[in-house]
């Protein structure tokens, strides 16, 4: 069997279309992820034809997809959430760094 | 393969409504959710009640599932084993994806699940026939892959299967397993994601397929904990050696050993870093030794005494901040 090709997507980032599809979306959706800052982009004066995002960004959406759907979450309160969860992982990586996990 | 009852799962009667089963899941995975929960199977928790919810709130879903649980209630095997949905089962029931349902909910569901609903979020066209005049690129697929840390630091070729509803020439739906020989690229993280170009569903009247992702998982290591690029590894150092100073030899990740140098008056918790041992990269990260001060036990009349020299040499009261 030959090994098919594949890419990190960190190497080759996703168009908003190609997030959009990865996450069973409307491209619109993922515009509003990135009005309500749960997803940041490196140029957003550019328009969003121009925009790329990395595995981070799929992880996100996905989340935010799922905290929508399971728990009637809007974006503004998803993006909250988010941004906790981050911070909680962050604290606990930092935790095991120093031996305390 | 066992039935699962998904009713139980969740807590709630057959006849439960679309509220009382929305209710009963948010309850459970605020409870099991893998950030939060200190139950021990939490993560086999969450994706019990995941599934059960993604079948018991789609009606068509549902009222297949309760077809199928009706006719293994009546003609099981006597231990309540499930073999394989009856031949049919599922005729008259048309699977969509709802308008909020994700791609990559399915990924970690069980068996029996993808034995019922494939691994994916719907099937179209059961009973329906082909749709001839129907264009769609195929969706999106997701699965996780769990690799070893030696497979991302050098890069590895692993086989996944896979397994998918596909739809038939009489437009009946049919679970195919295929392999796959996935190409693991050197330096890859975890939580990065692999595409796989043109390996998700197939599409419809001519467009193309979709794509396969793939979420790394790397499994854990005896030795060494990823934090990012860098590589964390504990590094046990004798009183001696991290009072005095020492040079110590180290194993690398990517084989081989390299010198390390022990400052004097090293302290446990003290972190060193060797540049660019950790993950293979643009940015190579970093591998961090994370001193941990080992005591020689005191099991000999030699270490003893040795002991209480060092205590009559060096007098030292760790607990002077304390007032003591």
């Amino acid at each position: 069997m030959r090994a098919i090709t594949t890419t990190v997507i960190d190497s080759a980032p996703l168009s908003v279309r190609e997030l959009a599809r990865a996450v069973g979306a409307e491209d619109q959706w993922v515009l509003r992820l990135v009005e309500v800052e749960i997803l940041h982009v490196d140029t957003p004066a550019e328009p969003p034809e121009r925009w790329h995002f990395r595995s981070a960004d799929l992880q996100r959406a996905l989340a935010a997809r799922r905290l929508e759907r399971d728990f009637g979450a809007n974006l503004d309160t998803a993006a909250l959430i988010l941004d906790l969860q981050s911070e909680l992982r962050r604290l606990r990586a930092l935790m095991g760094a120093h031996g305390l996990a | 393969m066992d039935f699962k009852d998904y009713y139980s799962a969740l807590g709630v009667a057959r006849d439960a409504g679309d509220d009382d089963i929305r209710k009963a899941y948010r309850k459970l995975a605020r409870k099991y959710h893998p950030d939060v929960s200190k139950e021990a199977d939490a993560d086999a928790k969450m994706r019990e009640i995941n599934e059960a919810r993604d079948v018991l709130q789609d009606k068509e879903k549902r009222a297949a599932y309760d077809q199928l649980a009706d006719h293994v209630a009546r003609g099981g095997s006597p231990d309540g084993g499930f073999r394989q949905p009856p031949p049919g089962w599922d005729e008259g029931f048309e699977f969509r994806r709802g308008p909020n349902a994700g791609p990559a909910d399915q990924a970690d569901f069980s068996e029996f699940f993808s034995s019922i609903f494939g691994n994916r979020g719907g099937m179209g066209g059961a009973g329906g026939g082909p749709r001839a005049a129907y264009r769609e690129r195929g969706e999106d697929h997701h699965a996780a892959i769990e690799i070893a840390l030696e497979d991302a630091l050098h890069g590895a070729e692993r086989q996944i299967s896979l397994r998918a509803q596909e739809i038939d020439d009489q437009g009946r739906p049919r679970l195919v397993e295929r392999k796959l020989d996935v190409k693991i690229p050197a330096g890859v993280r975890p939580g990065q994601y692999i595409r796989l170009a043109g390996q998700g569903l197939p599409g419809h009247g001519g467009e193309p397929a979709g794509d396969l992702y793939l979420e790394v998982r790397i499994a854990p290591h005896r030795l060494y904990r990823i934090e990012g690029h860098d590589l964390y590894m504990t590094l046990p150092v004798t009183p001696t050696e991290a009072a005095l100073g020492a040079h110590v030899t180290v194993p690398t990740p990517a084989g081989g050993q390299v010198d390390v140098t022990i400052p004097k008056g090293a302290r446990g918790g003290m972190k060193l870093r060797i540049k660019e041992r950790g993950l293979p990269g643009k940015t190579p990260g970093h591998l961090y030794l994370l001193l941990e001060i080992a005591l020689p036990p005191a099991d000999s009349d030699a270490a003893r005494a040795a002991y209480e020299q060092l205590a009559k040499a060096a007098p030292f009261n760790p607990r002077q901040h304390l007032g003591g």
